[in-house]
């Protein structure tokens, strides 16, 4: 059903016709990633539902997170981010798309992917770019986020993307200012173009992201990463496992719609993919676990625990990776890692996100 | 001083077990006359006519947890600003918590509380003094000269009482007084870095957790204090069900503890935070809880687990609010929203009825701190709220006489509003009483 997705690199025009195919879905009931609503219905059901018109453009301005986005809208994304990938192979990796709109990248928290990322997405599409960082601005003499942000926008941005060290701070600037918030990293909360490039790279290997068993381990407790990525991935249909030491995992996770559980060996048995997290070394002086040496022999992902999975699995990880902590060398560097893949990938998603942003449609793409 | 003759209004009077539509007559600043309601006249010469026909009379509400956050914060509140907040919340006299700048923990902060609340109070002020010198949890603050100037009771306010051993001795030695020691029961360690309840929705937003056994934690300390030294303790703004179990159990083998909720514990959840998409307004200690602990509040007030109903009345300015959740400070002001509130959601839908109300609100906090009000017999001060019932109106910030407006109820429209203040047998607020019909 999805050998159009095979992975194999193709024409933009031929990605745009299959696009018209795969992206009804109007007819599914969306598995709701808070748990309220309803799972995702019979398996072949939803993606063979044609009968509404596909989805070719975003009707919000915001990217706050993945919550609330249906599934249509994510499949939308990706097929966008398809699009594109194809700009990065040609020899003049630029289209005018976002001619004249200026894109402030204000990141009040180091990044090195996910900033530069969004920086040559942005590029690619022509959009005129503004850095903004906590060092080199007047954050450091005490202006506040809001009172920062307003000054940004009576430059007349048409973009703010906000890394921030606190949930919800996205949310606050999108009450309270006039541009179109990205959210790239808030506090523990989201991040959302991680997980959708993370979806997008999935798709790519695996030609679907339904039925998949995902596992994913580490710092469940102070990950965007992991919320984004459940909230995303079990709206799409996959099968979820979450692992991580009792410590380190929030409060009623299982409401969010996936397994939970302490056990490697228990999440990475049988998994199609499997996505680690970062562990931060500050959550040991916090008491989460003795030292990183007993967290490796616990939790780290070493080519004995992969030979669980199933033998086509794909190794993921968001980066920055702790070689020896969360993931061995062996692993990270081996046949079945897509992690590099990933931030390639990351480029093309972003510029999907901010054209559809921008009121970009899918079947209009600038050649 | 002005005499006054309350005429037609429904008299709710848990003390005098009275429920019955009555005159009252007000003079010299003290309830002078008591009967039943006259068609027409029966007023003395000079006294002024209060048509209060359809309005519900009761004793003066008092509120035991305010921050007037004077001296030292006066951007965010001052006595002034907070008395008439509170006479216009239909609260007659407030007790205010010690976390001023500098905290109020001896002689001179208590005295400059109490003579400014003279100066420019518009309702009564009893200031509540530090357990411990400067809050910080150490050595004992100078009870005695507190209590002389005029506290009623005694609080490290926001910070739990921070060692056993002290809470001990606090308990111990506040008997000299027969005040009691009130606590915000929480552990600091589980606290850690918390903004809001733990569970399902701080998980789903990515914010840290503060675990309903923090405070159930401290209660039961607490509890176990009591019964050993036999001092008054008094539990602040109880959140968890676990809490008011503890509580339960407790007066039922007799101790000597009391307890108060707030509105807002009683009327929102966790969820709040969610739907608000981060609204710092909807950020306080301890944090709004679950359905399960809300429910279990609501019960506690029907069987008389909960003494009080308080509002723990915490003004930001509105700049310390417009932040990140993470960075915004904890707190919710309430003096003017209390009394519809709860007439609102809690008597209009019968969950408690008129005189439990006032019992909450008027004569258990005013036994609890020994005010000696919470009536309208004859004799008594004339501290007097008047409600009326039908009155409907939409909550609106701008309106308050708070310096401050970090409500998270904002454009609630509801019904029951108090409509007359009287301090003393002044008139400190009105609100269309005379001019309706």
């Amino acid at each position: 059903m999805l050998e159009r997705e095979s992975g194999s690199r193709e024409t933009t025009g031929r990605t745009r016709r299959r696009q018209q195919g795969t992206s009804a879905r109007r007819g599914a009931q969306p598995g709701r990633p808070d748990g309220a609503g309803p799972v995702v219905g019979g398996a072949a059901g939803a993606e063979d539902m044609a009968s509404a018109p596909p989805l070719t453009a975003l009707s919000q301005r915001h990217l706050l997170g993945i919550r609330g986005l249906a599934a249509e809208e994510i499949t939308l994304i990706l097929d966008t981010a398809r699009a594109f990938a194809e700009v990065s192979l040609r020899a003049i990796k630029k289209v005018p798309t976002l001619r004249g709109k200026i894109v402030v990248n204000f990141f009040m928290e180091p990044s090195t992917r996910t900033r530069s990322s969004f920086e040559v997405a942005e590029k690619r599409l022509s959009a005129d770019t503004l850095n903004f960082a906590p060092g080199s601005s007047s954050v450091s003499k005490g202006e506040s986020l809001l009172d920062t942000a307003r000054n940004l926008e009576a430059m007349a941005p048409d973009m703010i993307v906000l890394r921030h060290r606190a949930s919800g701070a996205p949310h606050f600037l999108a009450r309270h200012c006039r541009s179109s918030i990205i959210n790239a990293g808030d506090g523990a909360h989201e991040h959302p173009t991680q997980a959708l490039l993370d979806a997008y790279t999935i798709r790519e290997r695996k030609g679907r992201l339904r039925g998949l068993r995902v596992a994913i381990i580490g710092d469940l407790a102070n990950s965007r990463v992991l919320r984004s990525n459940l909230f995303l991935l079990k709206t799409m249909g996959a099968d979820l496992v979450a692992c991580a030491p009792p410590t380190l995992i929030p409060a009623e996770l299982s409401r969010l719609g996936t397994q939970v559980t302490c056990r490697i060996d228990e999440a990475v048995d049988g998994a199609d993919v499997i996505m680690m997290l970062r562990i931060q070394r500050e959550r040991q002086a916090g008491g989460a676990f003795p030292s990183a040496r007993e967290y490796y022999a616990l939790f780290g992902l070493t080519p004995e625990r992969v030979r669980r999975a199933h033998k086509d699995v794909i190794i993921m990880h968001p980066g920055p990776m702790n070689r020896g902590v969360e993931i061995d060398s062996a692993v990270a560097d081996g046949p079945a890692s897509v992690i590099l893949e990933q931030v390639t990938n990351g480029v093309a998603v972003r510029m999907a996100v901010l054209y559809l942003l921008a009121g970009g449609k899918l079947g209009e793409l600038a050649p | 001083m002005e005499s006054w003759l309350l005429k037609g209004g429904r008299v709710v009077d848990p003390a005098s077990r009275t429920d019955a539509v009555m005159d009252l007559l007000v003079v010299d600043g003290r309830i002078a006359e008591r009967r039943p309601a006259q068609k027409a006249g029966g007023a003395p010469a000079g006294a002024r006519v209060l048509d209060m026909r359809g309005r519900v009379v009761c004793p003066g509400f008092v509120d035991m947890h305010v921050h007037l956050r004077d001296p030292g914060q006066e951007h965010k509140e001052d006595i002034q600003s907070g008395t008439r907040a509170a006479a216009a919340g239909g609260f007659t006299s407030v007790a205010c918590m010690p976390n001023s700048e500098p905290w109020n923990d001896g002689l001179s902060v208590t005295e400059y509380i109490v003579a400014e609340a003279r100066r420019r109070g518009v309702v009564n002020v009893h200031p509540i003094g530090c357990v411990s010198k400067g809050g910080r949890g150490e050595e004992l603050a100078e009870i005695g000269d507190m209590v002389r100037a005029g506290a009623v009771a005694v609080s490290d306010d926001g910070r739990c009482v921070a060692t056993s051993a002290l809470m001990r001795v606090a308990l111990e030695y506040s008997k000299i007084f027969g005040i009691p020691v009130i606590d915000h029961c929480e552990d600091r360690s589980l606290h850690a870095q918390g903004v809001m309840n733990e569970g399902y929705a701080s998980t789903l937003l990515g914010l840290r957790g503060i675990p309903a056994a923090a405070e159930e934690i401290a209660v039961e300390r607490d509890l176990a204090l009591a019964a050993m030294t036999g001092g008054r303790l008094h539990l602040a703004h109880l959140s968890t069900r676990g809490s008011l179990q503890k509580v339960r159990r407790a007066k039922a083998e007799g101790l000597a503890v009391t307890c108060e909720v707030t509105p807002h514990h009683l009327l929102l959840t966790e969820q709040a935070v969610v739907d608000s998409d981060y609204d710092p307004n909807t950020k306080v200690n301890p944090p709004l809880r679950t359905e399960e602990d809300r429910l279990a509040l609501l019960e506690g007030l029907k069987d008389g687990t909960v003494d009080a109903i308080a509002t723990d009345h915490a003004p930001h300015h509105e700049d310390e609010k417009l932040r990140e959740f993470d960075d915004a400070p904890f707190g919710l002001i309430g003096l003017e929203t209390a009394v519809p509130l709860l007439m609102d959601r809690l008597v209009a839908t019968g969950e408690i009825d008129l005189t439990r109300l006032v019992t909450l609100l008027s004569v258990n906090p005013s036994r609890i701190l020994g005010l000696g009000k919470g009536t309208l017999e004859v004799g008594a001060v004339a501290d007097i709220t008047v409600i009326d019932p039908g009155h409907e109106s939409t909550v609106d910030p701008s309106t308050f006489q708070s310096k401050s407006r970090n409500t998270p109820f904002r454009g609630w429209k509801l019904r029951g509003w108090p409509v007359a203040t009287m301090v003393g047998g002044r008139l400190a607020h009105e609100l269309q009483v005379t001019a309706r019909r």
